[in-house]
């Protein structure tokens, strides 16, 4: 071996450094791409952070991606940690918009006003909470709020099918559900068990990733689970639907679009939310984006699953976009929450 | 000769920033834990006692269980069947390399297991929720869940094998020849040499291995994070899901929990529990090493 | 605990019998287990080998058919799932492991040159030696995702000593390489016109009157204000240089390549130094055994010609020993690569971003992320690319273990 004198830590840096040099000429080659197709485009500039709800994100997502197209230079960040780790950014200046499978709530909202964050509440889409089954079950293919009940609430919850109904197998319930923190866990919990303070049960497997969910429930016969109807919609061939019993009429619908956007299929078809600072509406970036966002939502929740809005409301967000009109619907003066259908309560008698 | 001392504090600098990592890490974990510990829903005892874990299934604080044990039992279900793959395939191809293997097949074992042992562990989770959770409910009939501790398990015994192979493999290189020429020289069989002479002579630098093979699959994320399932249960039985203390602490990072709750500071308590064993580990392979270590000078 | 007690009881069965049947009967039988025990031996050595044959050829035949221009060049697309590709993860992968090199590759050698080169003189500090080499042993053994939750506390958001970062107010402490303009809509929708600020407290300025503006490139621009009532211009050209009076211009922070702020954030460049933290051990252990293996006699050589033990080092033993760092260095950077779990908690599990990053505190998407957040979906298409971003993965890996295992053979030939 030959010892040359190289100063071996200059060339140990060497190595570093030309690595990253690497990468930042990758980096520059692809800025000149978006530079070059930008020429006709846009020059608006800026970041917009969106968080929140993971049922939301598949929309914020199509739209984030769509909007680069026609503003290449506005970098949107869309993150789904959650309703209500959105919130809690949302509270804390962190990000711009929130994405939220439920409507705010008191604790939430009061934060905000602590924290002098004005919003916007804008409802972007349709969802159609979906109860799943195995194929191979063909005895829960109808099943009414009651039964859900049973199934889901309390550590007394039916531990095996026949618990439920003594017709059915004796079989052990697996339950696969989106976690706690999600609006979908809120939600199903706020219909099924309604505002008491018993929770679901918990031994549940709960996960976020939609193929845990799905493949779950799709390679047992005998599992059960709940999520977002898109997740549904992309798998149809792998699970079955649940139907659920309407308790006004007592009919039991299926999460099809058309029952989705009727409201028979109540009591789990829900609005889905984009809550807006009113801070960030007076950046141009922020204010473009929302435009375009309640431009383009109804066609694009579609495409990734969801159902659209009717026009009046959609129309309504616009306006109190335009207006500046802030607070929430669905909270009262006096801090008590309401309910109800969308068209119900998204009304301008009800902002506060 | 400023400039030499200036290279040399430097360096001694570089020494103890890794000292400072250690700190680093047990000031983290103390800290951030306190936030768990320190709750009054949460006791020491009750921590290492309780048989239920439901940190992610819990909304309400004050019916939320927090009992190691079932994490615990996923974590070790995975860890024992990824040891029963290792340890006996990693030693018996360690035998190999070292008595027997001719050179040429030695050039060509030896990169595949140094292949598989840069295999990203991510990439074995994605195999195993590919091909070995499949295997396992068809061989089995279906009695498997999708997602369960076996096919984890494997995978991550396939993971340790390279490591237990290599680590014996030197320990077993070791040992003079002399030795081995004596035990032939006594009419021994070449495996009586191995199995009677040299591996009892290279045992601590394989129980080491061992136990270094041991906290690594412990330690292990991605493949229980994909292939080991989301429900943490108590029982011994590897084809039902098993959460471990890994997988828990990816779960609760993804999740939608909020942060600063107890059940979010709850995932540094099992940091800590985790660093601890994974501590003992190491520090056991190492006392053994060096305490037991042969010296044929 | 050496061999002899184990041959000794052995012995006793050969000197109670000498019956000469009995002994070659006993020497048939243990001839055929040694045999047998060959045998067993290279069926288990080939089963590593179908393990390793399966696992390729199962991810092969998943992935290979989504193998193509548009996996290398595209972005994750949530909308054109057929068209997902894996370019910006690619260039993060690059990013992020280039950052964890430059930092943990200096600290690591030094590291081991310090604790094999410079041996303790005195008890106390033969006691630190010991104590930092036991440390490093077990710093060895923490699992990754403990050093996640460190580069979370410490990179991310460095203990909140220098605030958190929020949208309208703060961003954080910026060093260098930020530049804050307002940004003012002009008559034409979608484009904007840039006024510096000059005043850091004004988050925002109202267009009165005239003013001067600067446009993308920097070049400066009359900006001239059009009254709501009044005829507005119909030029596209003028347009472009006409804000409406009253129009607000918000605070944008353009940002340089190295742009640097504390905290980090979720920067690749907290990443990088997460994953530095997971390979130092890695990387200190391989180098300490490069050196090792230095021939001592080539340092007493050295050290008897008169030089001190840092020119014996750089000259002598470090360059000696470049090849076995080399190796040890890029099968640590192929660790680095193909790690998951740290970069998951540091830099989240998001894979909707375009483009490689931009600037310092960019973040950053990598590859074993995306390969997990494909894995995690339902969709047959994203299952298929996971497997072929795993190819993709597996041929960048094979690189980097060729490279090592070339370097080692070509020392090897060498040294023979």
């Amino acid at each position: 071996m030959s010892f040359r004198t190289p100063s071996t830590i200059g060339l140990t840096l060497l190595v570093g450094l030309s690595l990253v040099s690497l990468s930042f000429s990758g980096c520059n080659s692809s800025n000149s791409e978006s530079d070059g197709g930008s020429v006709s485009g846009s020059n608006l500039t800026g970041t917009i952070k969106i968080n929140g709800s993971s049922t939301v994100l598949p929309i914020s997502n199509a739209i984030a991606e769509k909007f680069r197209e026609e503003y290449p230079d506005v970098t949107v960040s869309v993150d789904g940690a959650g309703t209500g780790n959105g919130f809690k950014e949302f509270q804390a200046k962190a990000t711009d918009i929130s994405d939220a499978s439920r409507p705010i709530k008191s604790g939430e909202l009061e934060k905000c006003q602590e924290n002098e964050v004005e919003f916007v509440e804008l409802p972007v889409a349709y969802d159609g909470l979906t109860i799943v089954i195995n194929p191979k079950n063909d005895w829960a293919t109808t099943l009414t709020i009651d039964q859900l009940k049973k199934i889901f609430v309390g550590d007394d919850a039916a531990k095996m099918w026949s618990d439920v109904d003594p017709s059915w197998p004796e079989k052990e319930i697996n339950i696969y559900a989106p976690g706690t923190g999600s609006g979908t866990y809120d939600y199903f919990h706020e219909v099924v068990v309604g505002k008491s303070e018993t929770d679901l049960r918990d031994d549940m497997s709960l996960n976020e990733d939609d193929n845990v969910l799905v493949n779950g429930v799709a390679d047992n016969e005998f599992s059960i689970g709940f999520f977002g109807v898109a997740y549904y919609n992309e798998s149809k061939d792998k699970l079955t639907a649940v139907e659920i019993v309407n308790p006004k009429d007592g009919l039991a619908y299926l999460p099809t679009s058309e029952n989705i956007a009727s409201g028979a299929y109540a009591p789990f078809s829900r609005p889905l939310f984009i809550y807006v600072s009113l801070t960030s509406m007076a950046r141009a970036e922020v204010a473009t984006f929302v435009d375009y966002y309640m431009e383009n939502v109804s066609e694009l929740c579609e495409k990734v699953g969801y159902v659209r809005l009717p026009t009046e409301i959609i129309e309504q967000g616009r306006a109190n976009l335009e207006n500046e009109a802030t607070g929430t619907h669905y909270i009262t003066p006096e801090g008590a929450s309401r309910s109800g259908a969308l068209a119900d309560v998204f009304k301008a008698e009800n902002l506060n | 000769m400023l400039s030499e001392r200036v290279i040399v504090a430097s360096l001694a600098v570089s020494a103890l920033t890794t000292v400072l990592i250690t700190i680093g890490i047990v000031f983290m974990l103390i800290t951030q834990s306190a936030g768990f510990f320190r709750s009054e829903e949460v006791t020491l005892s009750g921590f290492l006692t309780d048989t239920e874990w439901t940190a992610l299934q819990s909304k309400d604080l004050s019916r939320a269980r927090f009992g190691i044990w079932p994490l615990l039992s996923g974590t070790l279900r995975v860890t024992v069947i990824a040891m029963v793959i290792a340890l006996p395939l990693g030693l018996v191809t360690a035998i190999y390399l070292s008595e027997f293997a001719s050179s040429r097949i030695r050039n060509w074992l030896k990169p595949t297991l140094e292949i598989i042992a840069g295999i990203p562990t991510v990439v074995l989770g994605y195999f195993a929720i590919l091909v070995i959770s499949p295997s396992l409910q068809w061989l089995s009939g279906g009695a498997f869940s999708t997602f369960n501790a076996a096919s984890a398990g494997i995978a991550v015994g396939i993971l340790c094998l390279p490591m237990v192979c290599s680590l014996s493999e030197d320990a077993m290189r070791a040992v003079p020849r002399s030795l081995r020429e004596g035990a032939y020289g006594l009419g021994c069989t070449p495996f009586e040499t191995a199995v009677k002479v040299v591996v009892p002579a290279a045992l601590s630098g394989i129980i080491s291995a061992f136990l270094l093979a041991f906290s690594r699959a412990i330690g292990e994320t991605m493949v229980v994070a994909l292939a080991a399932g989301t429900l943490p249960t108590l029982t011994a039985d590897p084809s039902r899901q098993a959460q471990t203390m890994t997988g828990f602490i990816v779960e609760m990072i993804k999740s939608e929990n909020e942060y600063g709750t107890v059940q979010y500071f709850s995932l540094y308590g099992v940091a800590i529990s985790l660093f601890c064993i994974t501590f003992a580990m190491t520090l056991l392979g190492q006392i053994i090493r060096r305490r037991f270590q042969e010296s044929y000078q | 605990m050496s061999g002899t007690p184990e041959m000794e009881s052995s012995r006793p069965k050969a000197l109670v019998s000498q019956d000469p049947d009995y002994l070659a009967r006993s020497a048939i039988k243990r001839k055929k287990l040694s045999k047998y025990f060959y045998v067993l031996c290279v069926a288990i050595a080939l089963l590593s080998v179908a393990i390793l044959a399966v696992l390729l050829a199962s991810i092969w035949m998943h992935g290979q058919s989504r193998l193509s221009g548009d996996l290398l060049r595209n972005a994750h697309s949530e909308l054109k799932i057929e068209e997902s590709g894996m370019w910006p993860a690619i260039l993060g992968s690059l990013f992020v492991c280039g950052v964890c090199a430059l930092f943990a590759l200096p600290l690591g050698v030094g590291t081991a040159v310090f604790l094999e080169e410079f041996q303790p003189t005195n008890r106390l500090l033969r006691a630190i030696h010991g104590f930092v080499q036991l440390n490093i042993s077990n710093l060895a053994g923490v699992p990754s995702i403990v050093y996640g939750l460190l580069g979370l506390t410490v990179f991310v958001y460095m203990f909140n000593v220098f605030g958190q970062i929020k949208v309208n107010e703060s961003n954080g402490w910026e060093i260098v390489g930020a530049e804050h303009l307002y940004q003012v809509p002009t008559l034409n929708p979608g484009q904007v016109v840039f006024v510096p600020q000059t005043d850091p407290t004004v988050r925002s300025m109202t267009a009165d009157e005239p003013f001067t503006a600067v446009d993308g490139d920097g070049t400066e621009i009359e900006v001239s204000i059009w009254e709501p009532g009044t005829p507005k211009p119909s030029d596209r050209d003028v347009r472009q240089n006409t804000v409406r009076k009253g129009a607000v211009g918000s605070l944008i922070t353009r940002k340089s390549w190295y742009y640097f702020r504390l905290p980090f954030d979720k920067s690749f460049l907290a990443g990088g130094f997460t994953l530095a933290l997971v390979i130092l051990p890695i990387i200190i252990i391989a180098s300490q055994e490069a050196l090792r293996g230095v021939s001592p006699s080539l340092r007493e050589a050295s050290q008897g010609l008169g030089a001190t033990t840092w020119q014996t080092v750089r000259n002598v033993s470090l360059p000696a020993a470049i090849p076995g760092i080399m190796t040890g260095a890029i099968l640590a950077m192929g660790r680095a690569i193909g790690e998951a779990a740290p970069i998951l908690v540091v830099l989240g599990a998001t894979v909707a971003k375009t483009t490689g990053p931009q600037h310092l505190m960019d973040n950053a998407v990598t590859m074993p992320i995306l390969i997990y957040n494909w894995a995690g979906r339902q969709q047959d298409a994203f299952q298929e690319l996971s497997a072929a971003a795993i190819i993709v993965l597996l041929v960048v890996l094979l690189i980097l273990n060729a490279t090592a295992i070339f370097i080692r053979q070509k020392v090897q030939q060498s040294q023979s």
